[in-house]
């Protein structure tokens, strides 16, 4: 209490009315002495924290401890400066000083500064290693190794007194107790932990043969508990290790950063045992289901074989059967013919054919036969049609003959008649009748001629007389001299 | 089958490899007929020693002590207690 005793003077019991003070003098005392008061760090837990005020941005909230609470004022101005956010809950380390709002009398600690403090403090510093490993590409996915699915040998490295090692052992035997166990001990937490953590692990690396993966497991905890897996060295050690690393650290929502750069996180020690092997029963329905396929493949192969020899028998078969069906057809054929099959064939095909052309030479006789008898048939008929025509014919020339009698007897009667009187009449000028009564007539050699003129001396003359001729030779010519004509005559 | 250690050396895994090898080449139908008899033969063996190790499959725990003089020893140490095991 005497640290409290700031004015050097014992509080002094308020004697009577008159020593009385204001309010205002006895807030403005408290004022001072809070000033009085040098710049205090206070670390508390920060509750009812609801933000910066959205008119001024200053920060108005409490920080409590497990028997006290205080105001707290974290003004605009150094809320801005700030490296985190304020959350209810968070462990923080204020600095500041006191101050007292005189109109209410509120007292209230102005922090002019304030840090995380605590496990918020250890998480911060967890996050910026995170960031710094993550940076470095250790935690990237393309570093992480594959677990194989069947991991055989497995090395254990965890606290061998506790009974996360028994889980793991447990977890095991039951998913699969093929799995060979090697159980490397080391502390999981507390001073010197990690250093036995990374040497646990170098150790089960070293192993020969070397395990398929390293197991590193711990059993839930707070978060100072876990802290040893956020270790810088610890978690290059896991980034770094030879065999793949398999974490299983904490519960479910714990992340440490030893889980970040493994090879394959698991939620728990348990987890992370199953992980590493199939379960037995899966291995059995495996073999199961190889039993099958053997079985099926074999057989099938087997099927197929015998399938293609028995496809290749058939073949054969048919080649052979249609070879000799061939060969059947085409001998059957030969046998059938007649000449093998007869001695007679021969003869008889060629009796056959004489008989046949017998029939038709008879066939043909006839048919000629019945034409002629055919065209003969007609003809008395044709012939007697024509001789009637005839007895016309001949009827018409008897009455022409009559006809042509009676005409012609008229028709000469006529003309005998007309023939005697022309008879007469010539016989009337017949020159011969004119020379009978004494007329005679000359020719010369041009016939007849009516001139003396048409004579010459010496010309030959003919005289014609009735009963007679005479011939001799003209000796002159004259005009009508009567005498001359006497004496030619004479001569 | 160019391999042909004899089953009993080889680890669970190995065997169970080269079965699933033999199945493969048996299920591609590239192999001859006696080729594929024999690696069915050898099949069956592999499935027949599988299934025996899984049915008679024991734990193997050991723990990694360091001597004073420093060279490490595998100790054999006792399995899971299987006392809460579910008989099947």
């Amino acid at each position: 209490m005497s640290a409290w005793n700031l004015t050097g003077t014992a509080p002094q019991a308020p004697a009577k009315g008159e020593d009385a003070l204001s309010v205002s003098q006895a807030v403005e005392l408290a004022a001072n002495a809070l000033d009085a008061l040098p710049m205090l760090t206070v670390i508390g837990e920060v509750t009812g924290f609801r933000g910066p005020n959205a008119r001024s941005g200053h920060c108005y909230f409490q920080i409590k401890d497990d028997a006290a609470a205080v105001d707290c004022i974290v003004w605009r101005g150094t809320y801005a400066k700030r490296s985190f956010d304020l959350r209810d809950g968070m462990e923080v380390q204020f600095t500041g000083g006191f101050n007292l709002y005189k109109p209410t009398g509120r007292m209230s600690f102005v922090a002019r500064s304030f840090t995380l403090a605590g496990e918020g403090l250890l998480r911060q510093q967890v996050a910026a290693l995170a960031e710094k490993l993550r940076r470095e590409g250790l935690m990237d996915e393309a570093r992480k190794r594959p677990i194989p699915a069947f991991c055989t040998r497995v090395a254990v490295v965890t606290s061998l007194s506790g009974a996360v090692i028994d889980d793991v052992k447990r977890t095991l035997r039951r998913r699969n107790p093929l799995v060979e166990l090697v159980c490397v001990g080391a502390k999981v937490q507390g001073e010197g932990a990690p250093a036995e953590l990374i040497e646990g692990l170098a150790r089960a690396a070293a192993l020969d043969p070397a395990p398929d993966c390293i197991l590193l497991v711990r059993g839930g905890g707070s978060f100072e508990d876990l802290m040893t897996f956020n270790d810088e060295a610890l978690a290059r050690a896991v980034a770094s290790c030879p065999v793949p690393v398999v974490t299983g650290i904490g519960h479910e929502p714990d992340q440490s950063i030893c889980d970040m750069v493994s090879d394959r996180r698991c939620s728990t020690p348990t987890a992370a045992a199953e992980s590493v092997a199939p379960a037995i029963g899966d291995l059995i329905d495996l073999l199961h289901a190889r039993e099958r396929r053997l079985a099926a493949a074999t057989s099938s192969l087997v099927r197929g074989a015998s399938g293609g020899v028995g496809a290749l028998v058939a073949r054969l078969e048919g080649a052979m059967g249609a070879r000799l069906s061939q060969e059947r057809r085409v001998l059957d054929g030969l046998g059938n013919r007649g000449c093998l099959r007869s001695p007679g064939y021969i003869v008889e095909r060629r009796r056959s054919e004489v008989a046949q052309t017998a029939d038709r030479f008879e066939r043909a006789v006839d048919r000629s036969q019945e034409r002629f008898a055919g065209a003969l048939e007609g003809m008395p008929r044709r012939f007697r049609a024509a001789t009637a025509r005839l007895a016309a014919f001949g009827h018409g020339l008897e009455l022409s003959d009559a006809r042509l009698r009676t005409a012609g007897e008229g028709i000469s009667e006529a003309r005998r008649r007309d023939l005697g009187a022309q008879a007469a009449k010539l016989d009337a000028l017949s020159p011969l009748k004119v020379l009978a009564r004494g007329y005679a007539i000359a020719y010369g050699d041009a016939g007849v001629q009516v001139s003396a003129h048409s004579f010459a001396p010496g010309d030959a003359l003919r005289v014609r007389f009735a009963d007679g001729e005479v011939s001799g030779t003209v000796d002159t010519v004259s005009d009508r001299g009567l005498s001359a004509r006497g004496d030619e005559e004479e001569r | 089958m160019a391999e042909t250690k004899p089953i009993e050396e080889m680890s669970y895994k190995e065997a169970s490899q080269e079965l699933e090898r033999i199945i493969r080449s048996l299920e591609s139908g590239d192999l001859e007929l006696e080729e594929s008899l024999e690696g069915y033969t050898r099949g069956v063996e592999l499935l027949k020693s599988l299934r025996s190790r899984l049915a008679a499959a024991e734990q193997k725990v050991s723990v990694l002590m360091k001597d004073i003089d420093g060279t490490e020893t595998l100790v054999p140490a006792a399995p899971a207690d299987d006392s809460d095991a579910l008989k099947l």
